[in-house]
Order: C-alpha cells, then sequence, then structure tokens
C-alpha cells in the first residue's frame, strides 16, 4: 500500500486532569490542528470519531462533538473502539477514492470524570465474571505479568526496568500526562502494589486526553504538507474473551494483526526494516509480550534488552520513544497516541524523545482484557 | 480576548440501571447442578477441550458445545495474585481491609481455568503446581457464590 495515504497533521494533549470540558478539549485540538495547516474544517471530507458511550456516560456519545470539531451538518461516522481502527476507518474511506481527507477525532476524560476502571469492568461476562466480582482489568493484567515472569524466569527486576524506561520517555514528553522526572526502576519497585506482582507504576495513570488526526490522499497531502507519513500497512485481530484458556504471554492475534499490516507494506524482517515502535502497552510486561507479537525482539530476550538500553530513545530499536501508555491512557485515544507520536518522530519533530532518522514505524494500538484486540498499522516517510 | 476560566462545579451523573440478563441453559444447568456439589462442564466434540463454566460455542472450531460432562474438584494451581486493592463497583480503587489470594485453578481433565478466591495458605507459601481442592459453602443455593474457596489439599 504504497504512498497513497498519508498523515499530514497531528495535535494531541492530555494531562492527569486536563481542566476542560470534554467538548472546549475536542474544539482546541480541532482548531489547533486545522490551523497548523492553514485550513477551515469545511476542507475536511469526512470525519471518524473514536469515543466510548460507556465511559462518557451517555449512548451516541459523538452527539455533543460535531459542532466543536467542525462537523456539524458534515460528512461523519464513529467506531466505539480504539482510535487505531478510527485510523483505519479513514484510510479506507480516502482508498475508496470517494474522499480526500479524513479527520480522526479521539478523546477520553477518564482522569477527573469517570474510572479508567470502568472500562474493562464492564466488558466482563455479565453472567458470570461479573456475578462473582473477582476478575478486573488489574487482577487480569498480574495473572498475565506473573505468566510472563514465570514462563522466562524473569524477575519482578524486569517490570521496573521496562517501567522506567517508558516513564523516563514519557517525563521528556510534554504531550504525556504521567510527569516522573528523575524515574528510576528502585522508585518503580517502590510503588505500590494492586495486584502482586502488578504495582502503581508498572501499569498506566487515569488520563484525560484527546487526539486530532488529518489523513489525506497522496495529491491532497503534497498539497497540505511537505512531510506526509505514509500509512504502508494496517490489520487488526481479537482473541478469545475468555483469558482463562488463552496462554498469556503471548499475543497471537497481535502477531496475525502485524503479520497484514506488514506483507501491505512490504516488511519481511520487522526486526531490522522497523525504526522504532509506539506500542499501546498498558502494563510493563505487556511491552516485551507485544513487542514480539511484532516481530521485533524474542519475549526470552528482554531482561538483556531492557537492560542494554536497546529499547532506549537512543538504542538500536527503541520501544516507546514516546513514553508509551504508561505516561497516558486517555481511552479509547490511546492508539491515536501512539499514531500520532509516531509522526512526529518520522518528521523529525519529537524533540527530545526524537529517535535518530527514523524511516519506518509500527505502532499498535490495544483493546479489551489483557490486550485481547489488536490493531497494527506501519507507517513510514 | 479574555480567556474564560473553565470552571469546576461538578454534577454528579450517576447510571444506576439495572440489566435483567437471562443467564441461558448452559448457566443455569451448571447453577443448578452446584446446589448438589457438582461442577459441570461441556466438551467440543472437535478438539475435546472441556469447559467450565460451561457454554454454548468453542470459538477456536466454531462448534456447538453440547456434551456434559461432571468434573472433578481437584486440580492445581495454575496462576495466583495477592490482591492488595478492591475495585469497588468494578471501578473506584482502594485499598483492600487485608491482603487476599485469587488463583486460577487447572481443574483436573478440564482445559480452561477456573479463577476462585484461594485460603488457607500463606502469600509466601503460594507455588505455581500446588494442589487444590474445592471448598463449598455450607448452605448450598444454586448460586454463584455456592463454590466458596479453594484451598490446598
Amino acid at each position: 500500500m504504497e504512498n497513497k495515504v498519508a498523515i499530514v497533521g497531528v495535535n494531541l494533549d492530555s494531562a492527569l486532569d486536563i481542566e476542560k470540558s470534554r467538548e472546549r478539549l475536542i474544539f482546541d485540538l480541532v482548531r489547533g490542528l486545522m490551523d497548523d495547516l492553514g485550513i477551515e474544517p469545511t476542507d475536511v471530507d469526512t470525519t471518524i470519531f473514536a469515543t466510548n458511550d460507556f465511559l462518557v456516560g451517555r449512548t451516541i456519545s459523538n452527539v455533543f462533538e460535531d459542532s466543536p470539531a467542525g462537523v456539524y451538518m458534515r460528512d461523519e461516522s464513529k467506531v466505539e473502539m480504539d482510535a487505531t481502527n478510527a485510523v483505519m476507518y479513514g484510510t479506507m474511506r480516502i482508498l475508496s477514492g470517494n474522499y480526500q481527507t479524513a479527520l480522526i477525532v479521539s478523546q477520553g476524560l477518564c482522569g477527573h470524570q469517570v474510572s479508567p476502571y470502568l472500562h474493562i469492568s464492564y466488558s466482563l461476562n455479565p453472567i458470570y465474571d461479573r456475578q462473582l466480582g473477582l476478575l478486573n482489568e488489574l487482577s487480569a493484567a498480574a495473572f498475565q505479568a506473573r505468566d510472563f515472569l514465570t514462563k522466562y524466569g524473569f524477575g519482578d527486576d524486569l517490570m521496573h526496568a521496562i517501567a522506567a524506561n517508558s516513564l523516563a520517555n514519557a517525563a521528556l514528553n510534554p504531550r504525556q500526562a504521567r510527569q516522573l522526572p528523575d524515574i528510576s526502576p528502585q522508585q518503580v519497585s517502590e510503588s505500590p502494589y494492586y495486584y502482586e506482582p502488578l504495582r502503581e507504576l508498572h501499569c498506566y495513570p487515569p488520563t484525560d486526553g484527546g487526539c486530532a488526526i488529518l489523513l489525506a490522499s497522496a495529491e491532497r497531502a503534497k498539497e497540505l504538507t511537505d512531510k506526509p507519513v505514509w500509512i504502508l500497512g494496517l490489520g487488526s485481530s481479537m482473541d478469545t474473551y475468555y483469558i482463562v484458556e488463552r496462554d498469556l504471554t503471548v499475543a497471537p492475534s497481535a502477531t496475525k494483526a502485524a503479520k497484514r499490516a506488514y506483507e501491505m507494506a512490504g516488511i519481511s524482517d520487522p526486526a531490522r526494516e522497523i525504526c522504532f515502535a509506539e506500542i499501546a502497552a498498558l502494563f510493563a510486561h505487556q511491552e516485551p509480550i507485544l513487542a514480539e507479537a511484532l516481530g521485533l525482539m524474542e519475549a526470552s530476550d528482554a531482561a538483556e534488552k531492557y537492560q542494554s538500553g536497546e529499547t532506549a530513545i537512543d538504542g538500536k530499536l527503541p520501544i516507546n520513544p514516546s513514553g508509551g501508555a504508561l505516561g497516558g491512557h486517555p481511552i479509547p485515544a490511546t492508539g491515536g497516541f501512539r499514531v500520532a507520536e509516531a509522526t512526529l518522530q518520522l518528521r523529525g519533530e519529537a524533540g527530545k524523545n526524537q529517535v535518530k532518522d527514523p524511516k519506518r514505524a509500527v505502532v499498535l494500538g490495544q483493546d479489551g482484557i489483557c490486550a485481547q484486540q489488536n490493531s497494527v498499522l506501519v507507517l513510514g516517510i | 480576548m479574555e480567556e474564560l476560566r473553565e470552571t469546576y462545579i461538578t454534577p454528579v451523573v450517576p447510571l444506576d440501571f439495572t440489566y435483567n440478563y437471562r443467564v441461558g441453559q448452559y448457566m443455569e444447568r451448571f447453577l443448578n447442578s452446584l446446589k448438589d456439589k457438582k461442577l459441570m462442564g461441556v466438551k467440543c466434540p472437535e478438539c475435546g477441550k472441556v469447559f467450565v463454566p460451561p457454554r454454548m460455542f468453542c470459538g477456536s472450531c466454531n462448534q456447538k458445545l453440547d456434551e456434559w460432562v461432571e468434573v472433578a474438584q481437584t486440580g492445581m494451581l495454575a496462576n495466583f495474585t495477592v490482591g492488595h486493592v478492591v475495585l469497588e463497583k468494578g471501578a473506584r480503587l482502594a485499598k483492600a481491609e487485608s491482603p487476599y489470594v485469587l488463583g486460577l485453578i487447572k481443574l483436573d481433565d478440564v482445559d480452561s481455568l477456573l479463577l476462585a478466591r484461594v485460603e488457607k495458605v500463606a502469600p509466601a507459601d503460594l507455588k505455581k503446581g500446588m494442589r487444590m481442592k474445592a471448598v463449598w459453602k455450607e448452605e448450598l443455593a444454586g448460586d454463584y457464590s455456592d463454590l466458596d474457596h479453594f484451598e490446598p489439599a
């Protein structure tokens, strides 16, 4: 899928408490993006929202989003999933030939408005898991972490190292919500337990935030930017809901999604051809599991990779140079944040988080319990 | 133009309504058999896997599951976590009164794992592979909580 659909502009903002209404956040994101590009909302052919009715607390949760996004009485649709899926939807609309530009808008206010844990708690099977009341996002992630550590004989120190890698990157990034300067693995290890072996700083923080991303056809992209970032491949897949029959140490749905995306992008050796990865790992241990699924490393090598600095911003294969989802998880915009951060990297505009001369990136967005659903995009310049 | 300051008036907007799910024939049979201290599962005709609690379809084979089997009430501890928090109503993170143990139990001859509370073992003594047995409530009501917990066998 060479050079057909480009990301031509991104805008993102997040905080633990953003001190804005949802509508104001959307207006600022979209207006900011339009001003950057020197266009008006009337120049946008179609808009896809990624928003979550349950977390907004109202059905048809895009009902109030049209006006601040400049979409009033214009072409608009919505996905009720992670924003990577909205990017895919927008990409397909452009590939249809009927649209030249597609605006993606996603936001979530789980920092100050509602608990982020509702998202998974109320995805649970209502006639069994919710009746028992033992399973939740955090206890499930703890089982996954224990399985992962046990399988390879890793200690908790690997979790601290992975989290510290992400959190240190997040502290350099003004677009991230969780700012912990001078974070160390030691500090991670001293944060309180949620469910053993999972500690507070192994987990994403409740986050407010949103992003706006403009996609364009090749022809329109030339007019809008001299730094287009191309969407080269995409794929998505869903594993079973039942974590009690999944091997939680692997993410086969992410593997399948990545395989399709890489095939489309003509990538046969991702570990060599991909320059960096933006992965929505909501918990520290998910990063190597998902990185393995993306063909970037063997999870069994995780301790060596993280301790040698290979995954750091200046390492051989930077993972989450932005700070990833441990820096912020504004459900369901998180995957959109990964796309936007990867775009800034490929344009050389990632500031203190910039990796050196990247050409190809892989982005993963996830949803569901223990990364049940995965969407993968390959981006390049 | 003067920047308008956002205000912090935050009305509480509860969503408190009730869904009346029907559990369906499978879960109904499972719950009813709890009254007789029996654990019932279903077996896939294609892959042969046994699932407890039972469900109607096998995801990987796309087969209807209709062979019922009574399964053993013993097994091994396949995974465990010590909870230091609780999510009240599934959402608000609060410190647990005291740490508690959750286990994923691999019942003998069952392929799916069963999530349950684990008791009578100190967190420091927990080990994957420990033999476990089901412990029932004294008064059985055909309810989810009839199977009270697992403990070392």
